[in-house]
């Protein structure tokens, strides 16, 4: 019987493991308050990432080149960034609220298609993100929670 | 008495001076914006108000010019409370959350709201008087919400963002 409830205990913390659970949501949306910050310091944010997003991925500038993805510090690129973390914003702050995290996800996958992103660039987008959030938060922040989340909100925007 | 007139003298004069797109937002009026609408963002439920106040506002514009409810159809404005409607409120808080905290920047400022004037050109019906509703809307409901509302500061800023935004509109 013992081992029956060590067992049960083991598929249950497998299963909350893999996804973004309730408890998870809301820790990443608690500490993403604290790391998207505003003002000046945000812009610095968006720019950390997506400066590690092109190191690892130096061709996805390409798809950029619109919004002069040459130039992390152009205008246009700079407005764009926050647009993309504005989008990532309303995800994480929605990831308590189904109903509309759904209509989001499903806006944002509409605005993605037909744009042929690769996979591997959504992975880079979690990297640099991965990287640099810790360095916004410091000690207080769970990569596991993180992980769990952003693939959610990533498989949303993919579509699969 | 005479104080008053040299000062209002004064600020039309400094709004005249700023150059054709500039407006008349100065430093502290963006300071000002900035840190009063924080107030309102520093909790981690800030989403459920951002979503409410955003719907308050389309509400109350949809009320004021019953033409603009066709436009907010695909986003299901029939059922205010449901999760098309309030993902479309949220993503227009956070428009104008870009806006103000781009307030300091006003090269990248200029790119964000020119994207959004793209965005509302291509959507037949969208009015430039529905934006000067909305900046009408827009003080009452925030002075309702926020205990410090500068409201000079705030509507020298917003006619600004809120020109530029409807800028590529015909009427």
């Amino acid at each position: 019987m013992k081992i029956l409830i060590v067992l049960f205990a083991c598929v249950v913390a497998f299963a909350f493991a893999d996804d973004c659970g309730d408890l998870e949501r809301l820790k990443v949306k608690s500490q993403w308050r604290r790391a998207y910050s505003h003002g000046h310091d945000r812009e610095d944010f968006a720019q950390a990432i997506w400066r590690a997003i092109f190191a690892q991925a130096p061709d996805a500038r390409q798809l950029f080149t619109r919004v002069h993805g040459d130039d992390t510090k152009n205008p246009a690129f700079i407005a764009h960034a926050l647009r993309v973390l504005g989008g990532l914003d309303i995800t994480i702050n929605l990831l308590d609220q189904d109903e509309a995290l759904k209509a989001e996800l499903a806006h944002l996958e509409r605005q993605h298609k037909g744009r042929s992103i690769p996979d591997s660039y959504f992975e880079a987008f979690k990297t640099a993100l991965l990287h640099v959030l810790p360095a916004q938060l410091g000690r207080c922040w769970d990569r596991e929670a993180w992980s769990h989340c952003f693939d959610l909100i990533a498989h949303g925007i993919e579509g699969h | 008495m005479l104080r008053l007139f040299v000062f209002l003298c004064l600020a039309v004069t400094c709004c005249f001076a700023a150059e054709g797109h500039q407006f008349c937002c100065s430093a502290e009026d963006r300071h000002i914006v900035e840190e009063q609408w924080e107030h309102l963002w520093g909790d981690t439920e800030s989403s459920k108000i951002k979503i409410q106040f955003g719907r308050i506002i389309l509400l109350k514009l949809a009320e004021a010019h019953p033409d603009v409810k066709p436009l907010f159809a695909n986003v299901d404005i029939e059922h205010p409370e449901g999760g098309k409607f309030s993902a479309h409120t949220f993503r227009i808080l956070n428009a104008l959350d870009l806006a103000i905290n781009l307030l300091d920047d006003p090269e990248s400022l200029d790119e964000a709201l020119n994207h959004l004037a793209d965005q509302h050109k291509v959507r037949a019906g969208v009015k430039k008087v529905h934006f000067q509703k909305i900046g009408e809307i827009l003080h009452e409901s925030l002075a309702h919400v926020l205990n410090e509302y500068n409201s000079l500061s705030w509507k020298s800023c917003f006619k600004g963002i809120l020109g530029k935004i409807a800028s590529k509109l015909h009427d």
